[in-house]
Parts: C-alpha cells; structure tokens; sequence
C-alpha cells in the first residue's frame, strides 16, 4: 500500500463548485514530488476553491507543507482560494507552528470550509 | 536501539513512535519528537547520498534520538531563523527546534549529528 494516496473531485452542489483533494497516509519528502503533480494539475484547472481534507492524513512534513503553500501561491494568483479541512492534532500544530495557518484558512471540517 | 535507513522514513517514525511511547511520552510530545527525527532524517534524503542512523535510548529523565549522516552543515544558526509564513524552505530545522527541549548539532567534514532530547517529567507536572 502507497504511504500516500490521493482522491480528487469536483463536487458541483450548492451555489460554488468547488475542488476537493483528500490526503490519506503519511506525507512526506518521499512522496512531495508525487502531491506537487496532484496538486498542479487540480491548481491549473483554476477552481475558486480548492479544500483539501486532511482527516486522513497522519503524518506531514515540511515538505509537503511547501507543496501546499505552493499550491496556495498559485491559487492565489489567479484569484482563487485554498483551504485546509480537519487536520489530525500533530498536523494542525505543524501548520500552526510554522505560521502556514496564517497564510491558509484551516476549517474543523469539509462543511465548514465550504461554508468559508 | 540502532536503525539505519536510505528511504524509508515511514519505518524510521514508526520505532521513534514506539519507543517514545514505551519511554512515557505522552502521545502529543510522542509526535513532537516524531515530526522532529523525521525532519532531520529528511535532511538525510535530501542533502546525502548515503544513508543515515538513527539511534534511541532513554533514562529516567529523558529520551534521545540521534541522526547521524554524512551532510555537512555550515549555517551555525541552521533551524534558530523563524522562516516567513509561506516561505519555500527553511521549516524543517525550525520546527526540530520548536518542539524538541534540546537539539544539540554538530557538523563537520566527516558528517552531521543531531541529538534530539525530550524530558520525560516535563517542569511542572506531576511526579
């Protein structure tokens, strides 16, 4: 089984379609390359929202942090906005000590950070 | 306990896990030194193109995790810089300092080795 596994969708309910890309497994410089072409290829599609669910992710490193702020960098530039859903405890305290959660808005789950 | 590793950081979290847990960590400072002898074993992946040891030993007042590789440092302040927010470089180090009570590093031409403590009665709690 892959330390890392992707899923994507776009989900088109409510009033905003938006992107949602869930981690599962453990991210981290082995696998960073692999979640830079998930991420580039959801990003270059130029959703408004791209929300990344978190719930399954037990593990994550500095690099796979820069993979997402990159992503977030260029969202940003074409207008749109990334936001991080349910990180497990040791996530939601790597984002917040590295102040990534200052840059991303970090929701308790998917709903809320649809609702924004 | 001795561990040496190429790629396989999953493995190296997994014993750092299990024996901070049998050392009495609790979970949240458990995943604390985690996180911290991943970064630096990252650093192994990135910077070397050998591979690394890891050791762990504990007493009763603390458990200690030991990177050694063959990178050289050469920034004696490596990891004390705050990095911006969404800066592209600089956390892992950062964050070692951040979560572990003491980091000893030191680098040289024959290799890095970082030293990783974590009090195991922290000041102020029980016991």
């Amino acid at each position: 089984m892959d330390l890392l596994t992707t899923s994507v969708a776009t989900v088109e309910s409510g009033s905003e379609p938006y992107t949602l890309v869930k981690l599962v497994g453990e991210a981290d410089v082995t696998n960073s390359d692999a979640l830079r072409e998930v991420l580039d290829a959801e990003v270059a599609k130029q959703p408004r929202t791209l929300i990344i669910d978190l719930s399954g992710l037990r593990f994550m490193d500095s690099s796979a942090l820069h993979v997402i702020l990159r992503a977030n960098r260029a969202m940003d530039r074409e207008g749109g906005v990334v936001a991080l859903a349910s990180p497990r405890d040791p996530v939601a305290k790597m984002l917040r000590l590295t102040a990534a959660d200052q840059l991303i808005p970090v929701f308790p789950s998917v709903s809320e950070a649809i609702a924004g | 306990m001795y561990h040496t590793y190429r790629s396989d950081l999953s493995q190296v979290r997994a014993l750092v896990l299990q024996h901070a847990r049998e050392a009495g960590l609790t979970e949240g400072r458990a995943n604390d030194l985690v996180l911290a002898v991943s970064e630096v074993a990252a650093n192994t992946l990135r910077h070397t193109r050998s591979s690394g040891t890891l050791a762990i030993w504990h007493d009763a007042e603390e458990i200690i995790c030991e990177i050694h590789d063959a990178g050289t440092i050469t920034d004696p302040l490596v990891g004390r810089r705050k990095p911006a927010p969404g800066a592209s470089g600089g956390h892992g180090l950062w964050l070692v300092r951040q979560v572990c009570d003491l980091v000893e590093l030191t680098s040289d031409a024959d290799g890095t080795t970082v030293r990783m403590h974590m009090t195991l009665r922290p000041p102020g709690t029980a016991g």
